[in-house]
This record gives structure tokens, sequence and C-alpha cells, in this order.
């Protein structure tokens, strides 16, 4: 259905953006936070309204589509500024404009302080509109306007405090990173475009893809994801991403942005089912980040760094999903995932606005009891919804993940090389590493919990925590309200008509291959992810339980003294990165820059002439002294030779 | 008889006399009347080639008149280069107080 206002929805943030950035330095307080939180809350409220027009239309052609102009055209090539919104992108538009206004509204609370409040405001909002233009985009190349946007966002204000030199290094770090994501994403619209003469995903939808190029596209823009949603190996820039504002890490580094990534492999679902073996390694690149990030995160001792991680962890769990060709169940979990993972960050953010700062677990401890009870309360309940115990919305989201993964046929008839062993075995892997995961994701987690909420305050006395202001426990109790209820869209019931995977259905394409087989009964899956979660508290109880303080963290430390100090140091990732790329970069562009720029360009080619001419100069110019008998007399000689050679031999 | 390689001659000489006072001759005055001695051994060679002239046809009976059309251009513009000549040179005297050509040396690198 063609409509005329969907523009609106991501031109609202853009304007505020626009005057916060231009004029908040002058506006009174209470107007930055005014346009701020307006605009965004307009931007959802007109998000309901499209939502509710596309769910009441057939859902194989439930779309609003807006094409907003011509952005260019040269020769077969031509961009349109379209807008589509159909059941997935006008979830994700009110999920994008929902978490982000109540974010927006804790932000009021949080940043009060920070004499920058304006600018943050105006990065903010700003953020929000790129957002919703990545999700809302047609075509590729409006996608990739949005998915820079949203990066561009992300460097501002990761290193929003830049007078911090670390601050500011973290920036740049997640910059480059993302820089080579997008690198690869953009060479695949080269592709796509190449192939096809094509970029609007409804054209792309239609046209005929050999194997190969499908693959290759494909590949390349998973690269992009890879970048954007923080897999292996580009996750090292989400970590550290940390250093930013945490309503920040929350709204872009948890809820949104990094999910980028899973939404425009769903997105594509089309061109990702033509390209099975790319799906495949998706999933496994899925898995082993899943995996990763989670026995990372059981040794991080900052608070923010253990949500950091648990967050790589869980975008590999999404990519899992759309790699096993259960596109529904991956960004099921995307959304889920937004609510809790938002509420997580928004409750560390609560406690360490609470402790002036202090973000190390060590230093924590009993706050439950000493003040911040509404945050311990909301951050209780997100964290069931992260570690999969029923009934709280990530065991559903997860567990049909597993269960899609384990049952899924779609690898049967790829093979290992060109006559290796078949796939077979992938599925019911990604399953057993996934439920591994699930287990150490329920430990480290309820280890955050125990540590930070219960047994003996740890800090300094001169700290007393105190509890946040209203308007940023009302947002951690609306985000927990909605990990709860957030389970209703993605319960079991596969005939239930309000379930995500129904309400999709005419999104998203089928992977090819056969129709999956039931590999175990859909009970005894539920029974054991239940028992796995559950194992991982038990674990966490036993190590951390209050009154043991820290002891628990040193027992482990002691007792696998080799693992335990990997963990902690993030596995020497960023060391290696270091050592191998990065040092070597260096080496290079120093090179570089003293053989080939200073001596040879700069000394040779561009200093070179003018020294040449210098040097001619100094011996010519001895004959301008100055003396017009000398210049006479050269002339006459010169005459005197011009008439000896033309006249008399001549 | 004179025939008109002694005047061509005579010419030569004065031309050579000239430049070499130019080229060696301190006093700027002398240099001009050196120039003068040049342009006036010019005028000597247009009037014998115009008096001998070296077709054998000449339009009257004196020669050629072109040869004496140029001689009065170049005594109109001797004349000239004369006043201004010696105008730059009263002008530099006031500021140098000297008609040394070889102090005049300011413009140059």
């Amino acid at each position: 259905m063609e409509v005329s206002w969907l523009h609106f929805i991501p031109l609202l943030p853009l304007v505020g953006a626009a005057i916060n950035g231009l004029a908040g330095r002058w506006l009174p307080k209470a107007w930055v936070y005014a346009v701020a939180l307006v605009v965004v809350l307009l931007s959802f409220c007109m998000g309901v309204f499209a939502w509710v027009q596309v769910a009441r239309l057939e859902s194989d052609v439930a779309q609003l589509r807006e094409l907003v102009y011509t952005w260019f055209s040269a020769g077969s090539l031509r961009v349109d500024l379209g807008l589509t919104l159909d059941r997935l992108s006008g979830t994700l538009v009110l999920v994008v404009t929902g978490v982000g206004f109540l974010i927006h509204l804790y932000s009021v609370g949080y940043m009060d302080e920070d004499p920058a409040y304006w600018r943050y405001f105006s990065y903010l909002n700003l953020f929000v509109a790129s957002m919703l233009l990545l999700v809302l985009a047609d075509n590729l190349v409006a996608m990739f306007v949005g998915w820079e946007g949203v990066g561009l966002c992300s460097y501002l204000l990761i290193g929003f405090w830049y007078d911090d030199d670390a601050k500011a290094y973290a920036g740049r770090k997640a910059f480059v990173v993302n820089r080579i994501g997008d690198f690869g994403f953009l060479i695949g619209i080269f592709v796509v475009y190449l192939y096809t003469g094509q970029v609007s995903f409804q054209a792309l939808k239609v046209a005929p893809l050999s194997l190969g190029v499908a693959s290759a596209a494909a590949a390349l823009l998973f690269v992009g994801a890879i970048g954007k949603s923080a897999q292996l190996p580009l996750y090292v820039w989400l970590p550290d991403a940390m250093a930013g504002p945490t309503p920040v890490s929350a709204l872009i580094h948890a809820a949104t942005m990094v999910t980028a990534g899973v939404y425009m492999v769903a997105r594509l679902s089309f061109l990702y089912v033509q390209a099975p073996g790319v799906l495949a390694a998706v999933a496994v690149i899925g898995i082993l980040t899943a995996f990763v990030g989670a026995i990372i995160g059981t040794a991080q001792m900052d608070i923010k760094r253990v949500l950091a991680y648990s967050t790589v962890s869980q975008l590999g769990y999404m990519f899992v999903g759309v790699g096993v060709g259960a596109f529904a169940a991956g960004t099921a979990h995307l959304i889920t995932h937004a609510f809790f993972k938002a509420c997580l960050f928004l409750g560390s953010g609560a406690v360490i606005h609470g402790l002036h700062g202090e973000q190390d677990m060590a230093r924590m401890g009993g706050l439950r009891r000493s003040g911040l009870k509404h945050t311990a309360i909301t951050f209780v309940i997100a964290t069931i919804a992260i570690t999969g115990i029923l009934p709280f919305s990530g065991f559903f989201s997860k567990d049909e993940i597993l269960a899609r993964a384990l049952n899924t046929r779609s690898f049967d008839f790829l093979t290992l090389g060109w006559q290796g062993p078949r796939l077979t075995f992938l599925g019911p892997a990604i399953y057993a590493l996934g439920t591994l995961t699930a287990l150490i994701t329920s430990f480290y987690m309820w280890r955050c919990y125990l540590l930070t909420f219960e047994g003996e305050y740890r800090g300094p006395r001169e700290v007393h925590p105190h509890e946040a202001p209203w308007v940023m426990t009302v947002p951690l109790w609306a985000l927990a309200a909605l990990s709860i209820v957030g389970a209703v869209i993605v319960l079991p019931g596969h005939d239930l008509s309000f379930t995500w995977e129904h309400f999709t259905e005419g999104v998203f394409a089928r992977t090819r291959g056969a129709a999956p087989a039931e590999r175990l009964p859909e009970i005894v899956a539920f029974a054991i992810a239940l028992a796995v979660a559950w194992a991982g508290f038990g674990a966490a109880w036993a190590l951390y339980a209050p009154q043991l303080a820290l002891t628990g963290e040193e027992r482990l430390a002691r007792a696998t003294p080799g693992i335990h100090k990997a963990l902690v140091a993030k596995l020497y990732v960023d060391e290696l990165y270091d050592r191998i790329i990065v040092k070597p970069l260096w080496g290079t562009a120093r090179a570089l820059w003293r053989i080939v720029d200073a001596t040879l360009i700069d000394g040779l080619l561009v200093n070179g002439p003018a020294q040449l001419v210098a040097a001619v100069g100094s011996v010519a110019r001895r004959f301008q002294n100055g003396d017009v008998q000398r210049y006479a007399a050269v002339t006459a000689l010169g005459v005197a030779i011009l008439v000896y050679v033309f006249l008399v031999r001549g | 008889m004179v025939g008109p390689l002694h005047y061509l001659v005579l010419a030569a000489l004065l031309f050579g006399l000239g430049a070499v006072g130019v080229v060696l001759r301190r006093n700027a005055l002398i240099v001009l009347m050196s120039i003068e001695l040049m342009l006036n051994a010019v005028n000597l060679t247009f009037l014998t080639f115009s008096r001998f002239p070296l077709v054998q046809t000449a339009p009257t009976q004196g020669g050629f008149l072109t040869g004496h059309a140029a001689v009065f251009f170049v005594i109109a513009v001797a004349a000239a280069e004369a006043a201004v000549g010696l105008a730059i040179v009263i002008a530099v005297f006031r500021s140098r107080t000297s008609v040394n050509v070889d102090e005049f040396d300011t413009l140059k690198f």
C-alpha cells in the first residue's frame, strides 16, 4: 500500500538531532530534553499507527511503501530513497523507537550532570534516525546510508567523553573495526549491482542469481554484519565500546545497532537461502561467537564488560537462528534480547550512577538491601529472561533457535570441500555447543547478579549507594515488563495465530533442503534447556552465594589458574590482533611514510624540481649583475656571433 | 673614385667605435653620445645603399628613396631617445650625485 507519510518516522528524530545539535547549547535544559523525547515519542506513535495498519493487511502483502524521491540515477543504476514498512521492519521500528524512547527518558536522569547533555541528546536522536532509515530502507544503498549513520553515531557516543584518551581510543577502535566490515558490505552491494543491475529488495527478490554470485554477495554482505554485529573475528570493538555512557551501551551496543547485521540477513533472506554454504558459515560463526563471548564473560569483573560479552554471545545466537534458516526465530530473539539486555544495561547504569562511577563488581555487593531495590528487582527479572528460565521471554526465543538448529536439514546436501563428509552433523553440533553456551550464560549472568546485588557491600565507606531517580527506574520497570510479556510473541505453539513466526510468514524466504526433522521431542528439548539454565544458576550459587563474597572468584582462579588467567585477559585476542595486524600495519605505514612519502614524494618529486631550479638559478643569476655595459657587451657579442653564423658562414 | 665600399667601411668603423664607447665608457653622457654614433653609422649605411643600389634599375637617378625615409625616422627617434636618455641621466644624478654607469647596478637578483 502506497502512503506518503512514512518518511516522517525517520525524519522526526533527525529534526530533533538538528535542533539540539545546532541550537541546544543556547536552549534551556528542559527544552533540550523535551525536543529529544518528543520527536522519538512521535516517531513511536506513527510507528504504532503504521504497524496496526500492516498487521491488519493480509500477511503476504502487508507492506506500507513510500517513494520519498529518486536519490540518484546514472545509466542503468537508479537508487530511490524508498521506505518499506512490513511486519518485520514495522516491529523493529517499534522496538527502536519504543526502547529508544525509554532510554532517552533514562538518559535525562543519567546525563543530567553532564555539561554536554545537548550534544549527547543530539547524537542519540541522530542515532535513532539512522537506525530507522536502516530498518525502513527498501534498497541496499539507502540501507547502507543508515548502516554508516549508526556507525557514525556509535563512534561519536563511544568517544563522547573525548578528553579521556582511552575513551577516544575505544571510539576509534570501534570505527576502524566497523570500517573493515563495512568495506565487505559495500563490495557486496557492488557485486549485487554488477550481476543484477538492481539494488532494491523488491527487484532483487525476483532477480535470477547463480549459486556463485549469490554466495559471493551473501558472504560479502555478511562481512558487514560481522563487523556491525560484533561476531568473530571482529567482535573486539564491542567490549571496548563500553567506554561510552551506559544508556548508549543499552541502546546502541545491546538493543538496536549491533542487531543490524541480524536484521540485514533476515531482510535479505531471499538472497541467503540461495547461498546455503554461506548460511552454514553464518551459523558456525554465530555459535562460535556465542561460545567465546560467554566464556570470556565468566571471568570479567567490570559489570559493563560482562554485559558486553553477553551481548556478543547473544548476537551469536541470533546468527545461529538466521543461519539455520529460522529467520523468525533469530529476529524474535533480536526483539526479546533488545528488551532484557537494555534492561540489564540500564540496571548496570543505575548501579554505576548510584555508586558514583564505580564499575568493578569487586567493590559492589549487597546493593539490593542498600537502597537499589527497583534496580535489583528489574535486574533479576532481566537475568531470568536472558538465562532462559521459564516463563520469561529469553527461554522461548533462545530455545526456539536451538531447537531449530538441532532439527535443521538445510545443511544436509552440503559437503565439506569437494568430496568431504556431508554436513548433517552440523545442526546437532550447533545445538550441543549452544546448550553448553546456555549453561555458561546462566552461570555468568547469575555470577554478575550475585556479586552486584547480594552479600555485603564491599565498596569504600565514603560512597553511599543510592537509588536512581524516577526517570531512570520507570524505564527499568517498563523494560522488565517487556522482558516478561515479550514471551508472548515467541510462545512455542505453532498453531497460535499471534506468534512471531506466524506473524512474519510472508516476510522470510524458505531455506532449501528437506523439511526439519524432529531429532528430539519438543518436551525433552525444553527440559534440557531448563535444566541447563538451573544448572548454571546452581554453579553460580555454589561459587558466589551471598555469604561467600569474593572467595568464590579466588577458588575458581586457583582451581583453573591457566584458563582463568586467559579468560580474564580476554583470551589475548586484542594482544594477538595487535601483534599480527596492528603492529605490522603501523610498521608498513611508518615505512611508507618515511621512504615513499617523505623521501621519494616529498624529497624527490616535490622538492626535487624546486631544488634543481634553485641550483640552476644560483649559477644563472651571476649573469644578471645590474651592469648595463656588461649586458651591452654580451648583446654585442651575441649579435657578432649571429652575424658570423648566418652571414659569413651561411 | 669613392665607391660604396668606402662608405660602408667608414660606417662599420663608426659603429664599432660607438659600440666600444657604449661598452667601455663610464660616463652616461658619453654612452649616450656613443649610441648616437652607432645610430648615425646605421644612417650612413642606409644612405650608401640608397646612393648605390644593389639592383641596376633604381626608380630615380639618385637611387631608392626608402633609405632616406628610414634615415629621417632614425634621426627623429634618436632625438627622442637623446631627450629621454638625458632626462633619465639628470634624474639619476639627482638621487645618486653621479653619472657613472657602472655605479647604477641595483637592478639585479
